[in-house]
């Protein structure tokens, strides 16, 4: 773009917020996968005794260790994530939304204009 | 018998009860959202609810989509049959919901409201100001979709029968149709009239409703589901705890020690997976009739002395003119503790109308043990990784196949345009934090609690191989009864007929919006009168659905495969197209398009070489990787390249979609 341009416009916060978490998502993807699957690989994938597998609340351990407690941390990471990291922003107004909108019924919640 | 008689009647009512109230409240929901149409923008309200969804219809219309008969029908059936390592096949829904929502969801929302886009292939077009690309869109959701649809109203109405199938009703009612109408199926006239029932409800209400009778239905339906999961579970981890303690006895010879679910894996850990095969069937006296059931079960002594137990799969009857069946389907079960606990189940008359001991032989048996988990190497495929497999033999999860289902549903997922679609609804960026919040613990109190509950249902009924998709209907039954609660049948069942409605409603949804939006309204007639549309639109949801209905008819056969086809390949074709269209400014339609059909070609390709290789619908796996893992590295790599050996985008496009005034305070 042309350098007049450039001074007259920045690059849309709304746009940098959302690229920043889609690539913090992205990473917390790929670490679930380094975590997951190479955990439950080398710890569930050749047990010697299954009849005396290790187990914690019944359930096989390397499922808890390499599924259950990284599902627990995916859960509380969304959380921080949801009501921490995310920006709230201006979506914007679409041509065909309605300037009186009603109350939507399945929300229960009042929509902005 | 006259329990079982009495149980199963009790809960037969009990769902022709649940499914009728479920189908009023549907009914009741489209009339409601029929209402909302009037005074607002038609084409809006119809195909994206004036994009103004609210956190709970917007969270659970997601979850419930994306939960499709799969979750309630072949996902337990999976874990039934392969055991706890389906804890990793599902792991990556632990962050499914902030994948599919917070990769695109921000964006793509202010991208279509800048654009006014209603659709995917709309945001696509106005993205770039090109027509063709919103077109090529258009032609594959059309494609990939049609073919899903008619899938999925194939597994609704096979959903139904299984539901359906014990009331005395049911079966008068499916007799009672016209004979030109059942012999338009190959089906039968029972699955004729499931598909007449499911197809015309789903069709009516969405054809109504539109978009908020979508939404609202998948709330009710996303409400059922994770109801029946809470219900079901402590009452299996206690009634198969208790089996345990019957099989150790047997297996060990001791008594069982620790908590329920500890009996449970420990009595998993001694299973050896069942041996599949044929028998000839003959009758032990010569002169009776005699009906064999499907499922029932013959014990027989081996020449050691040890107990055989086999299942025969289908339903035969011996008479005087065919007096034996050769080749009949069996399934011989091995284990020491399924036999015990087939005849426990028989002598506590829950499968005793189903022996037929001393009155059905078995010779010329040939049966055959898993490629693996069966040997005395592999013992304890059931607790351990890669699980049980009946023809591979790497197992049923190997090393390659657990990344490729982390892609598969976290990564294909995203790429679902049923579910972008869905991410341009939603009013507000509050709600978009909210929901994925909400999705995230709606995922974490269904799938998981599903792998347990179907691990122990593998104590308490075994032998289900032979039909492993009525497993979660067969289970809801057995632990409702067990408590003599059999009413409660009902609720749990309409689980999975729920996920396949809310699946279907939106893939109607969507096709229909392609049609008339991307089609119609912006390339035939721009200036078509809002009532012009608003018939159309009827029109065109009735006849895409009807369509379908007549296609499933006469299903196609690969069904299973055909929609894991059509998923993969949607996310092979869009997410690399979309991702670049939002993310990246230098992006031009030029690259997004050969994002777009590099995906689809090479996608498509995999299973082109796996058909000529013979493996009928199934595709080739390079390492044994997924398709959709070479689709999206092939579409993401393609479409860089393309991007940046063409002109860059206009600057007004550029300006337009990623760049704002400047505020005077920051100049």
């Amino acid at each position: 773009m042309s350098n007049e341009t450039d001074s007259a416009l920045e690059l849309d916060p709304f746009f940098l917020h959302a690229r920043r978490e889609a690539i913090v998502i992205f990473l917390v993807w790929f670490v679930a996968l380094l975590w997951a699957v190479p955990y439950c690989y080398f710890t569930g994938y050749s047990v010697e005794d299954p009849a005396s597998i290790p187990t914690l609340f019944g359930v096989p351990s390397w499922i808890v260790w390499g599924i259950g407690l990284p599902w627990l941390v995916a859960d509380l990471f969304t959380t921080w994530f949801c009501f921490s990291f995310m920006k709230d922003g201006d979506l914007g107004t679409a041509g065909d939304e309605d300037e009186s909108h009603p109350q939507d019924a399945a929300s229960g919640e009042e929509s902005p204009q | 018998m006259k329990l079982q008689a009495l149980l199963i009647a009790e809960s037969s009512n009990a769902v022709l009860i649940t499914f009728l109230i479920y189908i009023i409240g549907v009914f009741l929901i489209a009339g409601l959202s029929n209402r909302l149409l009037k005074n607002r923008n038609f084409l809006s309200e119809y195909f994206l609810g004036s994009r103004g969804l609210g956190v709970w219809a917007f969270a659970l219309t997601l979850a419930a989509t994306s939960s499709s008969g799969g979750s309630f029908m072949g996902f337990p059936s999976k874990i039934y049959t392969h055991g706890w390592s389906l804890g990793l096949w599902i792991g990556s829904y632990m962050v499914v919901p902030i994948c599919v929502m917070g990769l695109l969801g921000k964006r793509i929302n202010q991208v279509a409201r800048i654009s006014g886009a209603i659709t995917i292939p709309d945001v696509l077009r106005d993205r770039f100001r090109n027509a063709p690309f919103g077109l090529i869109a258009v032609a594959l959701i059309v494609f990939f979709m049609t073919f899903n649809l008619v899938a999925q109203f194939k597994a609704g109405s096979e959903i139904l029968r299984t539901l359906l199938g014990p009331i005395d009703l049911f079966g008068q009612a499916a007799n009672a149709l016209p004979a030109g109408l059942t012999a338009l199926s190959p089906l039968g006239s029972e699955y004729v009239l499931c598909l007449l029932v499911f197809g015309i409800s789903v069709i009516l209400y969405t054809t109504y409703g539109g978009f908020h009778a979508v939404v609202w239905t998948d709330v009710m339906q996303g409400i059922v589901m994770v109801v029946g999961v809470i219900i079901m579970l402590p009452l299996a981890i206690n009634q198969a705890g208790t089996a345990a303690i019957a099989r150790a006895a047997v297996e060990e010879g001791a008594e069982s020690t620790g908590g329920n679910l500890e009996r449970v894996t420990r009595s998993m850990a001694k299973m050896v997976p069942p041996r599949k095969g044929t028998a000839t069937l003959a009758r032990v006296a010569p002169n009776e009739d005699v009906e064999i059931p499907s499922g029932a079960w013959v014990f027989m002594s081996s020449e050691n002395g040890s107990t055989r137990l086999f299942k025969i799969v289908k339903r035969h009857v011996l008479t005087q003119e065919t007096p034996t069946v050769e080749q009949a389907d069996v399934w011989e079960i091995v284990s020491a503790g399924d036999i015990q606990r087939v005849r426990n189940r028989i002598d506590g008359k829950q499968e005793g109308d189903r022996d037929r001991t001393g009155v059905v032989t078995l010779s010329a048996i040939a049966v055959v043990d898993y490629v693996y988990g069966a040997s005395q190497e592999q013992l304890g495929a059931y607790v351990t990784g890669p699980g049980p497999h009946r023809e591979s033999a790497n197992g049923f999860l190997p090393l390659s196949l657990a990344i490729s289902f982390f892609f598969m549903w976290a990564i294909s997922g995203t790429g679902q345009p049923s579910n972008m679609v869905r991410l341009m609804a939603f009013k507000d960026t509050p709600t978009l934090r909210r929901s994925i919040f909400t999705v995230a613990i709606y995922y974490s109190a269904i799938y998981f609690p599903l792998v347990v509950i179907f691990c122990c249902a593998r104590v308490l009924i075994p032998g289900m191989e032979s039909e492993p998709d009525r497993i979660m209907p067969q289970m809801a039954v057995e632990l409702t009864s067990n408590i003599g609660m059999g009413w409660l049948a009902g609720l749990l069942i309409a689980a999975p007929f729920a996920a396949v409605m809310s699946t279907v409603d939106s893939f109607l949804l969507m096709i229909s919006s392609a049609l008339v939006r991307d089609i119609y309204q912006r390339n035939i007639d721009k200036d078509a009168s809002e009532q012009a549309i608003k018939k159309l639109s009827y029109a065109f949801t009735m006849i895409i659905g009807l369509g379908a209905l007549f296609g499933a008819l006469h299903p196609p056969e690969f069904l299973q495969d055909i929609i894991v086809y059509t998923g993969s390949g949607l996310a092979s074709c869009f997410l690399g197209a979309v991702v670049y269209s939002l993310y990246w400014p230098r992006a031009n339609h030029q690259g997004c398009i050969a994002a777009m059909v590099s995906g689809f070609l090479a996608h498509l390709s995999l299973y082109c070489v796996g058909f000529l290789q013979g493996k009928g619908f199934s595709a080739f796996k390079p390492w044994d990787m997924d398709p959709v893992v070479v689709g999206l590295v092939a579409s993401f790599a393609i479409g860089y390249v393309v991007t940046l050996v063409t002109p860059p985008p206009s600057d007004d496009l550029v300006k337009k979609y990623f760049y704002r005034q400047r505020p005077a305070s920051s100049g």
